[in-house]
């Protein structure tokens, strides 16, 4: 009996091993609009994007941003919250419908899942403490100091292409972090001289620790933000492309763009 | 934010953490007793896929098989977060529950099985009847160890997004900037989490232990 049970298991196993195994064809506009909502991942750490209020809702440019939008497909909003890292997996692997949490377009990432219109275009910028006594008048002057980074980002990657691999910046001063706000923490601490981040949530940063002070800020790895949507899509991608157009037209981004980033 | 949100909003996941724990374990402990019992008893070939399975189980990273399970093997299908990680977790205890059980059952000594059978016992009458109420007793010191490991483990969930002690201390901490507080509050509540299960258990164990067999 207890061999029955065990053998029950294990086809139970293989069920679903093959079940997951079966490729959906449809497009996912088709499932949103017949289970009449949209289901979308963020990682809500990352103010002022996307992070919690007082109340522990979910809050920030994207967050709004979403929620007219899935208004405008007429549908119900389900918040996935998820660490960043974790996102583009779940889009990937129909977990998620899309993705919204300060996204950069990104050639890795093209090649499991699409990307819509950028909706708003970002920069990057350097902060250092006061105690900082060197110079950064081109972003590869961070070479000669410790950096922080948060790792899987794409100033992560600015940083790897343009000063590790050619040899500037000893892989040992490079400190990566899961995420900004802990890499802002050692900064104050003294363990890294420089941490590089995205210009908007760093201006919060600096914002909330007077210690703190952008010494460089440009468009380097930054650029557009997009929402990560589920790869060759065709049908949700035009329709979300069509909304963020819409939006962009009537004003709607650049007033939530003074809302979260402005002070 | 006053310090009483604060805390009961990280809190509020030990509800996450409380019920990956109470799938994990007595799953773990299901599986793993049934995997021991085939292991001492049924027989060779029995043996050796147990111990594969052993093998296999606890040489993956919990984390990993966590990933395997939600964005590989159950692609397309509706298993949630909370389940994925659950089951995960539930499998990689198994493994280990069913070699401290194993451990358990093999240290009754083989002696009273063969005089339980010298009495008329039938083999399953005898483990049924002799052994495992020695082996339970037994296996209750290290199965407290692995209860704890396993609701520390179910912070892992944290990675799939279930809003559980961890993740909800990591948002929080984000909105504040007040890190070293919500840390700390997360390991206060795990910590009396994992005592409250240990002290229970060790109350257990007493109550349960045979006068005439210490």
């Amino acid at each position: 009996m207890k061999k029955r049970f065990l053998l029950l298991v294990a086809l139970v196993l293989v069920a679903a091993m093959l079940v997951g195994c079966t490729t959906e064809t449809d497009s996912v506009l088709d499932k949103i609009n017949q289970a009449g909502k949209v289901v979308v991942g963020t990682s809500a750490d990352y103010p002022p994007y996307e992070y919690i209020d007082e109340a522990g809702n979910k809050t920030g440019f994207d967050i709004d941003l979403m929620t007219e939008i899935a208004k405008r497909m007429g549908v119900e909003l389900e918040w996935v919250d998820m660490p960043f890292d974790s996102l583009v997996a779940a889009v990937d692997s129909g977990k998620l419908d899309m993705s919204i949490s300060c996204f950069n377009y990104d050639e890795e990432r093209d090649k499991t899942v699409d990307f819509s219109e950028a909706y708003y275009t970002t920069e990057d910028a350097f902060v250092v403490t006061s105690a900082f006594a060197g110079t950064i008048t081109v972003p590869e002057d961070a070479a000669n100091y410790k950096v922080g980074v948060q790792s899987g980002t794409v100033q992560d990657g600015w940083l790897t292409d343009n000063l590790v691999t050619p040899g500037l910046l000893p892989e040992a001063s490079l400190s990566r972090y899961e995420r900004v706000d802990q890499a802002a923490l050692d900064l104050a601490n003294g363990r890294i001289d420089v941490l590089m981040g995205d210009y908007v949530p760093i201006q919060a940063l600096v914002a909330q620790n007077p210690d703190l002070q952008v010494v460089y800020h440009g468009e380097l790895s930054t650029g557009p933000i997009n929402i990560v949507l589920p790869d060759g899509d065709a049908a949700l991608k035009a329709e979300v492309d069509r909304i963020i157009k819409e939006l962009q037209a009537e004003g709607f981004i650049d007033q939530l763009a003074v809302k979260y980033f402005s002070e | 934010m006053d310090f009483g949100q604060f805390i009961s909003y990280i809190a509020s996941g030990t509800v996450y953490t409380v019920g990956v724990t109470l799938i994990a374990l007595p799953s773990g402990l299901l599986i793993g007793t049934i995997l021991a019992l085939l292991y001492v008893y049924g027989g060779k070939a029995a043996a050796r896929v147990m111990n594969l399975y052993s093998t296999v189980f606890r040489g993956i990273p919990p984390l990993v098989l966590l990933f395997i399970l939600f964005f590989a093997v159950t692609r397309g299908i509706n298993l949630s977060a909370f389940w994925a990680g659950s089951l995960s977790l539930g499998i990689v205890s198994s493994a280990y529950q069913m070699e401290i059980v194993r451990g358990a059952l093999l240290s009754v000594s083989g002696d009273q099985l063969m005089a339980a059978r010298a009495i008329g016992m039938s083999r399953l009458q005898s483990i049924r009847y002799v052994v495992l109420p020695q082996a339970v007793r037994l296996a209750i010191p290290p199965w407290s160890n692995e209860a704890a490991i396993v609701i520390k483990d179910s912070s892992l969930v944290y990675a799939l997004g279930v809003p559980e002690i961890l993740r909800r201390a990591q948002l929080i901490g984000a909105s504040s900037q007040r890190y070293l507080l919500a840390y700390l509050s997360a390991a206060v509540i795990y910590f009396l989490l994992v005592f409250g299960t240990t002290r229970l258990l060790a109350v257990l164990e007493k109550k349960l232990t045979i006068p005439s067999n210490p």
